[in-house]
């Protein structure tokens, strides 16, 4: 069907001739959604005709989760209205949006594995339960697209094809118009994802309903779209019939124009964000011909199934930063967990200056000098109803106690000088890590990650939900750590945040070290092709 | 990228709504509150007991008169009531330590009776000299105590067996290991004299065994009992608030992710705050069995309650050693006067209610507490779902 | 007395103290399946027996001593619901208080009542009651025993067949999937142990209407802890769980009878016994796959 790539001005044309041709079925028009200063959805404009599959590519925190929040009824937009058929609707919840035909497939958490198909294909419906009524709709679902499934089968023994199969099942039996695909293949194998663009395929064509597909794998996009629209920064940046582009242009366009400009910009050490870099002020020691500071070899996670981490290989120097880009999801977390010694690796070795970590041991990467910021502070990182000089010392209890008794003189010692030496801000030394800002509490674990000093230093979304003025800090700090040469390790999904600290550039994606570029030879395009998979 | 994750993360990219989040961890405010509702419901508690007496057609004044002439009237009454103190915390101190590292143990009763059992076995079957025999009858109920706890450990750590289920289990299994022992002759049962029937209990345990009092009747009598609990309960304070080992449990029983992260072998230390639990509970036995508070024979009865109300005397310590010493005096002096009630003709057992009432009264207004305070955010801001388990506790743990 | 006399003594004892058990047993399954233990199925039992026996006082009716027990037993699941399941207080900590409050006020209140003995009446059903053996076990007994034909099923009916079934293991298995699907845990787990409360109450009030007449202290002695191991040692099957009440019902039958007899089994191994097993059981079935996976965890958003 060729008629779904009628370009929305057309279509208007058209329809004003023509009664056969309905307006676009859904539209977004000027949807716009803030949280608190961080703005996720900027004025969007989104048209969705029935029999098209259309594609939304974007990084993280382009807004395309936002925008479907939205579509679903999970989140309220701030202004901006959605029309279907060309009336106007509200969508207040889930509920809301099914009436209007509007269906998410979702990918985790929502089946339960000890239940049976078709027990979890009903969930979440009202009346009684007729057992054998299920299984029919869901043989003749299966039937109808081409996803065989067995409805008694327990959805734990199946593969994640299968159970991909059975999130697809449960939406399309309430015969949606439009469903939404939020990144459908992460966990899919390659014959998986073909499988599953096939059926979606069908479905459009002969049935005239619309999907959104959500990705980053440009491969994908492009094979399965009919059209593309790319999110940047909670903006629309460009649209396109799927057959009018290209990898290249999309890559670009994800990434952006001004990723030249920063890598430029890092070549020749002017960065664009404020902060001293230390790599002017004083000259770089030299620290080539030591053995690298971290050395991953081989690191494979695989977890109920899923390989998460599948051998992945990466040396950081001394006073090297390293950066990691990757869209979320894709094996930082991991890896984060792997180097904070919560996760053994299933194969593969972490090496600290050359010599190989006994990771079996509880305190082995403390020991061997990798110190880490997780990503997410309040899992790992700090114990909030802890105090700060405990907070402090928790991972060198040796140096502020004797054998047997802490020496509470010499923790909140510790603690005051760690707290003047990083401008850590807190009522006093015994006050509670949860009465602390975010940014003191991440400089608070920077000061204890750096007072073990530390051969290396992992730092993964440092400056996750801090404010402009702690991010300047956290940046001015991450760079005077490399300084002194300890190798850094930077995990992000921000991009500038890569681009301003980072020399070497590694992109992983499904958890696969896709490649590592040097900063000055980072472009928009490069990039976008290995985040997407496509090298 | 799935739903609920990206919410989490939209959520904490907001500085606005973080701070809210800290908002919510000042103590000022909401400390204040719990301890004013705690107040309230305390003298509700009592309220409450005191209404009983008067609705069931007794007398509310005389059986609080009862309780105080039974308990701390006169130097005996004050010599009985001390007699019940020591078990009681060396129980609740022990209770202290596995609880606050996030291991929930709940066989103390169990614990108790084979650190009776254990002791008493000692005291009657080994032939040893003066003190020694005492200290080897104390050392011997730890140990076991310590043993019984282990098991519950064991089975953990070998097949993933729930500790909160198994150390219950294990009570009613130790309660008639216990009777099992004291009716059968080749174990423990008391000797046959003449043609008379013998009881399920054991021979009186040697003097030598016996832990002895400081004072005689009729001035206050102090049992050595109660001075170990007391300088135990000095030792677990420093321990759990002062030493490198209590940060570390502390750490664990806050988060354990955190506490695994900052090198803690989470693993062990649940083991040893069990079996330390066990210890106490074990000598706690001991003391029953050695000390004036019992007939000094082991029975099946011997334990009675003292496990149980160490648990409750905890909770109403929210796990605190030091906050226990008084706490547990305030049981001793419930468990000493009860047995005065009865002579006004009010039951005994109506110092387990208010037990059990005062317990609810510390219990329960934290968490109402910070419901409604949850309730009155959530009006005020918009509905987000992020959906997360709250499950802060360590392996060895129920959740 | 014949062997056969003796056996079938012992089995029909043993059906009538197996009764109690299956009741709640009925009920802490179904919690169970939910995701919601509670050890304060000793307090229904225990507080239900005593709230029986005094309505049954008082209206001169044991059945309604019966209704009374099962409400008795629905407050009290009521209270633990709203305080485990709303408030988030450990469902342990909960347990043990509720626990030792209704031992200690129904203590307190046998002691300075009496109530007068009330007992539902026997039936025998003709012919099948004169079958050898199992005759007197099975065919003649306190009417409400037969309710369990109606609440056994039932209860496998409400869990596997039902929707509020459906979404109670959805909740017990993985509340997060669960609450995404719009399914509300903690009301669903109040709800489940609603049901528990009914069902242990009625047990509770059988044991004390149905087979003594009349209250003891501490009647249950436990009970409650042994229909938890019941529901443990069936490996969270209805099948097996009640198959578990009879063993133990058994188990106590021959502790009672075997004295008579001259024999000699350890009545305290015979007491243990259904510990033991359930700690055996779950040593040896250790991961199995059908113990609800959130059991005993709480369930909380963030904000």
């Amino acid at each position: 069907m060729k008629s779904s790539a009628l370009v929305p001005e057309v279509a208007q044309q058209v329809a004003g001739i023509a009664q056969a041709v309905p307006a676009p079925a859904l539209e977004l028009r000027g949807i716009s959604k803030a949280y608190g200063k961080v703005v996720a959805s900027d004025n969007v404009d989104l048209t969705i005709n029935p029999g098209e599959i259309h594609g939304l590519l974007g990084e993280n925190g382009a807004g395309k989760s936002t925008l479907m929040k939205i579509l679903l009824g999970l989140e309220k937009p701030d202004s901006g209205i959605i029309r279907r058929q060309g009336a106007d609707v509200r969508i207040a919840n889930p509920q809301d949006a099914r009436k209007h035909g509007i269906d998410m497939v979702h990918q985790h958490f929502s089946l339960i594995g000890p239940m049976a198909v078709w027990e979890n294909v009903i969930l979440g419906d009202t009346g009684a339960v007729n057992r054998s009524a299920a299984c029919e709709q869901v043989e003749n679902v299966a039937m109808r697209y081409g996803l065989p499934i067995d409805p008694l089968a327990r959805v734990d023994a199946l593969s994640a094809g299968e159970r991909q199969r059975v999130e697809l099942i449960k939406c399309l039996r309430r015969e949606p118009e439009f469903l939404v695909l939020d990144e459908p293949t992460s966990v899919l194998t390659q014959e998986e994802s073909e499988e599953l663009f096939d059926v979606l395929r069908r479905m459009v064509q002969s049935e005239n309903r619309a999907v959104i597909l959500i990705s980053h794998k440009l491969a994908e996009i492009t094979a399965a779209t009919d059209s593309i629209t790319v999110l940047r920064k909670g903006r629309v940046v460009f649209h396109q019939l799927t057959s009018k582009t290209t990898h290249q242009e999309l890559a670009r366009q994800m990434v952006g124009r001004d990723v030249s400009l920063l890598a430029d910009a890092a070549a020749v050490g002017v960065l664009p964000v404020a902060g001293t870099s230390d790599a002017d002020a004083e000259p770089r020691r030299d620290f080539s011909g030591l053995p690298p500071a971290l050395g991953l070899r081989e690191l494979t996670v695989v977890q109920d199934g899923a390989t998460l981490l599948d051998r992945f290989s990466l040396d950081v120097a001394p006073g090297e930063i390293v950066g990691l880009y990757g869209v979320e999801g894709n094996g930082q977390s991991v890896l984060g967990d792997v180097l904070s010694g919560l996760v053994m690796p299933t194969s593969g070795s972490v090496a600290v200056g050359g010599d190989v970590v006994a990771l079996e041991r509880a305190d082995a990467l403390t020991r061997a000098g990798i110190g880490i910021v997780p990503e997410d502070r309040h899992r790992s990182g700090v114990i909030l109803a802890l105090s700060v000089a405990e907070n402090l010392a928790m991972k060198s209890l040796g140096s502020v106690s004797g054998k047997f008794l802490l020496s509470h003189r010499a923790m909140r010692e510790n603690a005051q000088r760690l707290m003047a030496e990083y401008s850590i801000t807190a009522p006093s030394p015994d006050a509670p890590v949860g009465r602390l800002s975010g940014g003191n509490q991440q400089r608070l674990v920077l000061a204890r990650e750096l007072s073990n000093e530390p051969r290396v230093l992992v730092v993964a979304q440092p400056t996750q939900g801090l404010d402009i003025g702690a991010i300047e800090d956290m940046y001015g700090r991450i760079r005077a750590v490399a300084s002194q040469g300890i190798g850094v390790l930077l995990i992000s999904t921000e991009l500038e945040e890569i681009m301003t600290l980072a020399s070497r550039v590694a992109v992983i994606s499904s958890g696969i070290l896709s490649g590592v570029l040097a900063a000055e030879d980072v472009t928009a395009e490069r990039l976008g092709m290995m985040v997407g998979g496509a090298s | 990228m799935d739903a609920s994750k990206n919410l989490a993360e939209h959520g904490s990219a907001d500085p606005n709504r973080r701070r809210e989040l800290l908002a919510g961890l000042k103590p000022s405010r909401s400390t204040a509150l719990i301890t004013l509702v705690t107040a309230a419901s305390v003298l509700l508690a009592l309220a409450l007991s005191l209404g009983l007496i008067a609705w069931t057609g007794g007398s509310a004044w005389e059986s609080v008169k009862a309780l105080y002439t039974g308990s701390m009237a006169s130097k005996a009454a004050w010599s009985s009531t001390l007699l019940y103190v020591a078990p009681l915390l060396l129980v609740a101190i022990g209770s202290c330590v596995s609880m606050r590292g996030g291991v929930f143990n709940i066989g103390q009763e169990g614990q108790v009776l084979i650190g009776a059992l254990a002791g008493s076995w000692v005291a009657l079957r080994l032939a040893l000299p003066g003190m020694s025999l005492m200290i080897a009858t104390l050392v011997a109920a730890t140990v076991a105590g310590a043993l019984w706890a282990g098991l519950s450990s064991l089975m953990y750590r070998l097949r993933g067996v729930n500790i909160v289920v198994s150390t219950l289990l294990m009570t009613f299994i130790a309660i008639q290991v216990v009777g099992f022992a004291v009716s059968k002759d080749w174990w423990l049962q008391a000797s046959r004299i003449g043609d008379s029937v013998v009881e399920s209990q054991s021979n009186q345990l040697p003097a030598d065994a016996q832990v002895g009092s400081f004072g005689e009747y009729p001035n206050i009598q102090i049992n050595g009992g109660l001075i170990i609990a007391v300088l135990l309960a000095i030792g677990i304070a420093v321990l759990v608030s002062r030493s490198r080992w209590g940060l570390q449990l502390k750490m664990m029983g806050l988060s354990p992710i955190a506490a695994k992260h900052a090198g803690v072998k989470t693993g062990r230390l649940s083991a040893v705050a069990l079996g330390i639990s066990g210890a106490t509970a074990g000598l706690a036995g001991a003391i029953l069995v050695t000390s004036p508070v019992s007939t000094n024979r082991l029975q099946p009865g011997v334990s009675n309650g003292i496990g149980w109300d160490g648990l409750l005397i905890v909770l109403v310590a929210r796990f605190n050693p030091l906050v226990a010493i008084p706490v547990a005096l305030l049981f001793g002096v419930l468990r000493a006067g009860g047995g005065f009630l009865a002579s006004t003709g009010v039951p005994s057992s109506l110092v387990d209610v208010m037990k059990a009432l005062l317990v609810l009264a510390f219990v329960v207004p934290p968490a109402v507490v910070q419901l409604a305070q949850q309730r009155r955010k959530r009006v005020k801001t918009p509905r987000t779902k992020t959906p997360v388990i709250k499950n802060p506790t360590p392996e060895g743990a129920v959740a | 007395m014949t062997s056969a006399d003796d056996l079938s003594t012992i089995l029909s004892s043993g059906m009538r103290l197996t009764a109690p058990l299956a009741f709640a047993a009925c009920g802490e399954y179904l919690a169970h399946r939910a995701g919601a233990i509670n050890i304060s199925v000793e307090g229904m039992m225990l507080g239900a027996a005593f709230g029986s026996v005094a309505a049954a006082s008082v209206t001169g009716s044991a059945t309604t001593g019966l209704v009374a027990g099962a409400l008795v037993g629905l407050l009290i699941a009521m209270i633990h619901g709203n305080l485990v399941h709303r408030a988030h207080i450990n469902t342990f900590v909960v347990g043990l208080v509720l626990n030792a409050l209704v031992l200690g006020l129904t203590t307190f209140l046998i002691a300075i009542n009496t109530f007068a003995s009330h007992q539902v009446s026997k039936i025998e059903i003709p012919l099948l009651s004169d079958l050898p053996l199992i005759g007197e076990a099975l065919f003649t007994g306190r009417w409400p025993m037969y309710l369990l034909l109606l609440f056994i099923p039932l209860t496998w009916w409400l869990v596997e067949r039902s929707r509020w079934g459906l979404e109670l293991r959805a909740v017990g298995e993985d509340p997060i999937a669960a609450d995404l699907t719009g399914i509300e845990v903690n009301k669903r787990r109040r709800q489940a142990l609603m049901w528990c409360g009914l069902l242990a109450g009625l047990g509770g009030a059988y044991l004390a209407v149905g087979e003594v007449g009349s209250f003891n202290q501490n009647m249950t002695d436990g009970r409650g802890y042994i229909v938890i191991a019941a529901v443990i040692f069936g490996g969270w099957r209805l099948g097996r769980t009640i198959l578990g009440c009879i063993l133990f019902g058994l188990a106590d039958a021959m502790r009672l009878a075997l004295p008579a007899m001259g024999l000699t089994l350890d009545s305290n191994l015979l007491i243990a016994t259904p510990y033991l097993l359930a700690i055996l059981v779950m040593l040896m079935f250790a991961s199995s796959k059908r113990e609800p996976r959130s059991l005993g965890q709480p369930f909380q958003r963030t904000i």
